[in-house]
């Protein structure tokens, strides 16, 4: 095999399309940004920015590239980048942004879903009356309400028209309307948000309990950007520093008294916010700051951190190597080969949550087939290295299919002929393998590897199915786990730190892990390119 | 040149060691089957485990022996029974085709995108190509834990104005499949493009074809083991997974079998049906292994060399 | 270059504008229910029943029950959530923390429910759930064997000892691990706590009882049990029944949960008692609860306030063990667990369903408070850390109480 030819890379052709193809691309083009047109300004019309963004941006990437020729090669890439940004960079993007702000429990909403909610509320005045109310309905399927005061008074109202006294027991029919039936009383409570009773000046709403002039009870003033509770009349301005509407008044008053006072005491609580009425906010590197400069946090990370690396890089290295070794066996022909093959993708085909379940299961001291094959065999879960150990194993169970798979296509892929030259050259077959396979096999797995590493390196699903990061490390400052990965251990945190789940916190725990990660990926690459260039050369 | 020769299978011309080429052969072939025996034990094991668990009618994993020590015969099956013989309650072959759809749909989806971007990556040379494929592994290492939500609420929006990619339906659980392992795939796919000579295009370039007929004349056939590994694996990736789609799918007629499954006999409080979920998770193997024995031959037999020789 | 790019968003916008009158949102009139497994086909056939009778569609999406807790929190503010769900009662400080929560007033219904119930599903005064079950643990044992109840967990010790030394049994009493869910009775009975519980007041945060002499003098109990070898470890729920049913243990702590799932199809004999030396167990309350971003609020409040709690209306439906029932709707949501609706209580027949609300009379509910979400973790580690044999009891619940008012700070 010469080199020379393979080194240079076949430039773009600048071949000359005809009109035809030119043509139909350009009407592909436009189907593509029309149809983008009418989803962004969909989309902008609901008040649904980020996406209208999102969507906007690919489309204009995908006509830079189509219409510029000199972005020839990513042409082919169109659907792809698509896609990709749909499902990866935008999620990715969203993340970015909540690691900078509160969300989690207490300030799950944002500010408009908060004030709609809010504005949603009402309130019977103290002037108003709580009717007790029975529904008609007559042939035409109007309906009409009859409803007794406290007092006992009682009115019959004919949909927007004005209230008339009546007396006496509800009769079963009047005015030509009857009583209406149970399924028909309960359809005006489905339309009751629409379909209200009385005059303009005396509007009453149905609801299961009451019919009254309900009020709104809480409006917001975009001005001073604050709530007005119309029942008590407070005034709760929003504290977008901390995410709460808050009792300025209140709190400055308190604040003249006592410097040290802080707002997050002075909170607007109300019925179904008894945590105060919080919502999302962008709150800057708190929740970064609180990742370095917790003590208590970083207390077992050094020797979680370690386990993550050991983890990872020893299942990437014990599935490879397995899953190659299976793949270098299939090859050539031999009696049964299929029914090996077919048996050894087996553990790829089983839902990995019910495998480690099972080898969970199968660890157990008391039941588990190992303790009985194994007499005298401690409890695997009450042993950090062991634990540690067993892990790797249904590691290696889980994925040495998987470069078995890969291995053989690329195996495949290999040209004959390479091997022939070796073997003219009289190479022997531990040469072929170390000088042609290998080489070959690490420029098409490479990338692999690396992706494996960085899978495993947030295998959460592993470690918390399996033992769930136990056993415990001890005298950890925080509950933590010896065979906790970094992920599971902070995610763990993120969500049952102080009260709930903390998306920002876990969002500014992803992008630090990335970061680690990110770099290990770097490095690599420096890795394989350089089989890239040794492969060049076979 | 049909066959491709493999170093381990391969009959070596050349003599060594004083023993004659059967023997050698007959040794090959038994330490070959020693291994692979060994690793099928390895591989097997917990699976007949898995099997004996469908088979055991109380739900427990700790109390099922390999054998099952069941009384009474008809109990074995009885795990199947629940799970096929209650249409409405379990709709388990809607569940089944669901996932199949879904899974066939992605995997050739997967395929039919990333070939052509890979391609690209192999073969053209471009400013920013490196970083770009650099940016592309880095997107996919992002250990996202808020991508649920943000899918979620990606697809709810979509949804209304494109309903047959929104939120509960299979085309945008499809959408976002296709999507998410992007990078890597395009990763995986370069890597075996670039293992193909590139003598095998430049004579085809010489020859007057064009990029495009390049593409689908000469590359693609000789990648085809590569494709089907694709293939392969994201069919059996896809057909397993259940944290998203138990997020994206909410009704019944929609879930795949993994979901059923997951939220009928794992989810609950404290009573998980360990039986049930071995039993379905046993019939779901069928598809992928169908799958992998019908394209089995394809993904190990590569057409490389009968390419060049032309 | 650029000309061309306008001219083609120019033409791509003339498109757009053809294609701007489609319209595809639609209007939905239904109840939306979000349930789990076991209460999904209960509602589904409810839900046939309220239409005929009210004329409004239901319709019920099934959830794994732990999901439904964390998806209404997506898909509630993006106006996809349920108008009702069913969760448990530890869910609303969190929950209602986030504004989820319709505040619900029973009226004069409330009579008909336990005290205990809807003790639960309140929150700093306010209730947000209409209960339906409660649960709680109990102390079970194999009446074979144990022919006496113990009196206190000395005595559980003492009988373990026997039974073992006479081979009868591997082991006498054994403790579901994994969490401290199954840990608290035994505590209680020591007289531990793990926050201070005060009558008509509630939990108060800031009074942790984890390393209280009574909860340490629990932990020291188990300790000698597992160092004495009459413990043996890594007991799950799945391994714990299977101990019992083999006749290898003979006392347990466990659920009703159990008594379909496990006690009943094993045919082993089984007795249900109260935790013993006055051990107090978490009570759990189930329920249904609004959400606060549901646009059919009223219709969801005659849905549950005069239906499902309706006496008059009798429904047959299918559960999710096969078996079909009749009754008023809390009668049918009550088929496993003890109900909190009076007039269905009162029809119960169920022996061990009575047996399990007797021994959950001294329950405690299970604290609401979000800051449990860090007590569980540290607390269930101190527990198997001395299962596991790790570091002494003291040394565990004093570091579990640190833990904990570290993550708290």
């Amino acid at each position: 095999m010469t080199t020379g030819t393979l080194t240079r890379q076949p430039s773009v052709q600048p071949a000359i399309p005809g009109v035809v193809t030119l043509v139909l691309r350009y009407i592909g083009l436009m189907v593509v940004d029309a149809f983008a047109l009418w989803l962004i300004f969909s989309l902008i019309n609901d008040g649904i920015w980020e996406l209208a963004v999102a969507i906007g941006l690919i489309t204009l990437f995908v006509n830079i590239i189509n219409l510029r020729p000199e972005l020839k090669p990513l042409r082919w890439m169109s659907p792809a980048f698509a896609l990709l940004a749909l499902g990866v960079i935008y999620p990715i993007v969203y993340t970015v942004y909540v690691a900078f702000t509160n969300y989690g429990d207490g300030h799950l909403l944002t500010k408009t879903q908060v004030v709609r909610l809010l504005e949603s509320r009402t309130f019977v005045p103290e002037t108003g009356v709580r009717y007790r109310w029975e529904a008609f309905i007559n042939e035409a399927g109007e309906y009409a309400l009859w409803l007794t005061a406290p007092d006992g008074s009682a009115f019959f109202v004919v949909g927007q028209g004005e209230l008339q006294p009546v007396s006496g027991d509800i009769p079963e029919t009047f005015q030509g309307f009857r009583r209406a039936t149970r399924a028909e009383r309960t359809r005006l409570l489905t339309a009751a948000a629409t379909q209200q009773f009385g005059p303009e000046d005396n509007r009453l709403s149905v609801t299961r309990d009451f019919v009254a002039v309900l009020e709104q009870r809480f409006s917001y003033d975009r001005a001073t950007d604050s709530i007005t509770d119309r029942q008590t009349g407070a005034v709760f301005t929003a504290d977008d520093e901390i995410g709460f509407f808050v009792d300025r008044a209140a709190f400055e008053a308190a604040r003249a008294q006592n410097p040290e006072a802080r707002a997050s005491d002075f909170v607007m609580k109300i019925e179904g916010f008894p945590a105060g009425v919080g919502y999302r906010t962008v709150i800057g590197f708190t929740n970064f700051d609180r990742f370095f400069n917790s003590p208590a946090l970083r207390g077992p990370l050094l020797s979680i951190f370690t386990w993550t690396v050991v983890f990872a890089f020893s299942s990437v290295a014990s599935t490879f190597a397995l899953g190659l070794l299976v793949a270098l066996l299939m090859q050539g022909k031999f009696f049964g080969r299929r029914f090996f093959r077919t048996m050894l993708i087996v553990p790829y085909a089983i839902p990995a949550l019910i495998s480690v379940v099972t080898w969970r299961g199968m660890f157990q001291p008391q039941f588990g087939v190992f303790s009985q094959i194994i007499p005298g065999l401690p409890n695997v879960f009450a042993d950090g290295t062991l634990t540690r150990i067993a892990i790797l194993i249904v590691n290696l169970w889980l994925g040495y299919p998987y470069f078995m798979l890969v291995c053989s296509g690329a195996l495949a892929a290999i040209p004959a002929d390479l091997y022939e030259a070796a073997q003219v050259d009289g190479a022997n077959r531990f040469q072929a393998f170390r000088f042609i396979t290998l080489p070959l096999l690490l420029v098409s797995i490479g990338p692999l590897l690396i992706s494996s590493f960085t899978f495993n390196f947030n295998n959460y699903t592993l470690i918390a199915a399996f033992n769930d990061g136990n056993p415990v490390i001890a005298d950890s400052p925080i509950p933590a786990g010896q065979t906790d990965i970094l992920i599971s251990y902070t995610y763990r945190i993120a969500f049952s730190g102080q009260g709930g789940a903390d998306f920002g916190f876990a969002s500014a725990i992803s992008i630090i892990i990335f970061i680690i990660v990110g770099t290990v990926t770097i490095m690599q690459m420096g890795l394989t390119r350089r089989w890239e260039e040794v492969s060049r050369n076979v | 040149m049909s066959s491709i020769s493999q170093p381990i299978g391969q009959v070596s011309r050349v003599q060594q060691g004083g023993l004659t080429f059967k023997q050698r052969r007959q040794l090959q072939n038994a330490v070959r089957y020693v291994i692979l025996t060994i690793l099928i034990i390895f591989a097997i094991f917990p699976v007949l485990w898995i099997v004996s668990a469908s088979l055991n009618p109380l739900q427990s994993m700790a109390s099922q022996r390999l054998i099952p020590n069941v009384s009474d015969p008809a109990l074995l099956l009885k795990n199947y029974t629940d799970l096929l013989g209650n249409p409405d309650r379990y709709p388990f072959f809607r569940w089944l085709l669901n996932s199949t759809l879904v899974a066939s749909v992605t995997a050739i989806g997967i395929v039919s995108i990333t070939a052509p971007a890979a391609y690209a990556f192999s073969r053209f040379n471009f400013k920013g190509r490196r970083n770009l494929l650099l940016f592309m592994l880095l997107v996919q290492v992002f250990p996202n834990l808020l991508a649920m939500v943000s899918i979620f609420l990606m697809l709810q929006q979509l949804g209304v104005y494109l309903p047959f990619i929104g939120f509960n339906t299979p085309g945008g659980l499809i959408l976002v499949y296709i999507g998410g392992a992007m990078g890597t795939n395009i990763w995986l796919m370069k890597g075996f493009f670039d293992a193909i000579p590139r003598e095998l295009d430049e004579a085809a370039l010489v020859d007057g074809a064009t990029i495009v007929q390049t593409y689908i004349r000469i590359i693609l056939p000789a990648a085809r083991p590569i494709l089907i590994v694709i293939g392969v694996l994201s069919f059996v990736g896809i057909f397993n997974e259940f944290v998203l789609a138990r997020v994206l799918l909410r009704d019944k007629e929609t879930w795949t079998l993994m979901v059923g499954l997951y939220v009928n006999f794992v989810s609950s409080n404290f009573a998980n049906q360990w039986g049930l979920f071995a039993a379905g998770a046993v019939i779901g193997m069928l598809p992928t292994l169908i799958v992998y024995l019908v394209l089995q031959d394809q993904i190990a037999s590569g057409t490389t060399a009968g390419a060049v020789k032309g | 270059m650029r000309n061309k790019l306008v001219a083609f968003l120019l033409i791509a916008a003339v498109v757009f504008g053809a294609l701007g009158t489609l319209n595809v949102r639609a209007q939905d009139a239904t109840l939306l229910i979000w349930a789990d497994d076991t209460r999904a086909p209960i509602l589904e056939a409810l839900g046939a029943k309220f239409k005929e009778e009210f004329g409004v569609n239901v319709k019920v999406q099934q959830l794994g029950f732990g999901d439904i807790r964390s998806q209404v929190k997506t898909a509630s503010p993006a106006g996809e959530g349920p108008d009702i769900f069913v969760g448990a009662h530890d869910w609303i400080g969190e929950l209602s923390k986030d504004g989820l929560l319709e505040p619900l007033d029973l009226g004069d219904l409330a009579e008909k429910f336990t005290q205990a119930s809807l003790d639960g599903f309140t929150y700093e005064g306010v209730l947000y759930g209409m209960p339906y079950a409660v649960e709680n643990v109990a102390f079970v044992y194999n009446p074979e064997i144990v022919t006496e109840v113990p009196k206190d967990f000395d005595e559980v010790r003492k009988l373990s000892e026997e039974l073992i030394k006479a081979g009868t049994v591997k082991y006498g009493f054994v403790r579901q691990s994994g969490d401290p869910y199954h840990f608290f009775p035994i505590q209680t009975a020591f007289g531990g706590y793990v926050f201070g519980f005060e009558e008509g007041v509630g939990y108060n945060a800031q009074d942790l009882g984890i390393d209280s002499e009574g909860s340490i003098a629990a932990l020291k109990w188990f300790e000698g049990m597992v160092k004495d070898g009459l413990q043996p470890a890594g007991v799950d729920y799945d391994v714990m029944h299977t101990l019992f049913t083999n006749k290898e243990a003979a006392m347990i702590i466990t659920g009703p949960w159990a008594l379909g799932d496990r006690l009943r199809p094993s045919g082993v004999p089984y007795k249900i008692a109260p935790i013993p030396g006055g051990g107090r167990p978490f009570l759990g309350v189930q329920g249904f609860m609004i959400n606060a971003f549901s646009k059919n609020k009223e219709l969801a409040k005659t849905f549950l306030f005069d239906f499902i709690a309706a006496e008059d209306i009798e429904v047959t439906a299918t559960g999710k063990d096969g078996v079909e029932r009749t009754g008023i709707p809390m009668v049918l949501f009550g088929f496993d667990r003890p109900s909190a609706f009076l007039p269905a209580l009162e029809k119960l027949e169920d022996p061990d369903l009575i047996a399990f609300g007797e021994a959950g009379v001294n329950g405690l509910a299970m604290p609401a408070i979000p800051e449990m979400a860090s007590v569980w973790q540290a607390w269930g580690n101190a527990v198997e850390a001395v299962a596991n044999q790790q570091v002494s009891a003291e040394e565990a619940f004093k570091t579990a109480a640190e833990q904990i008012r570290n993550l708290l700070k």
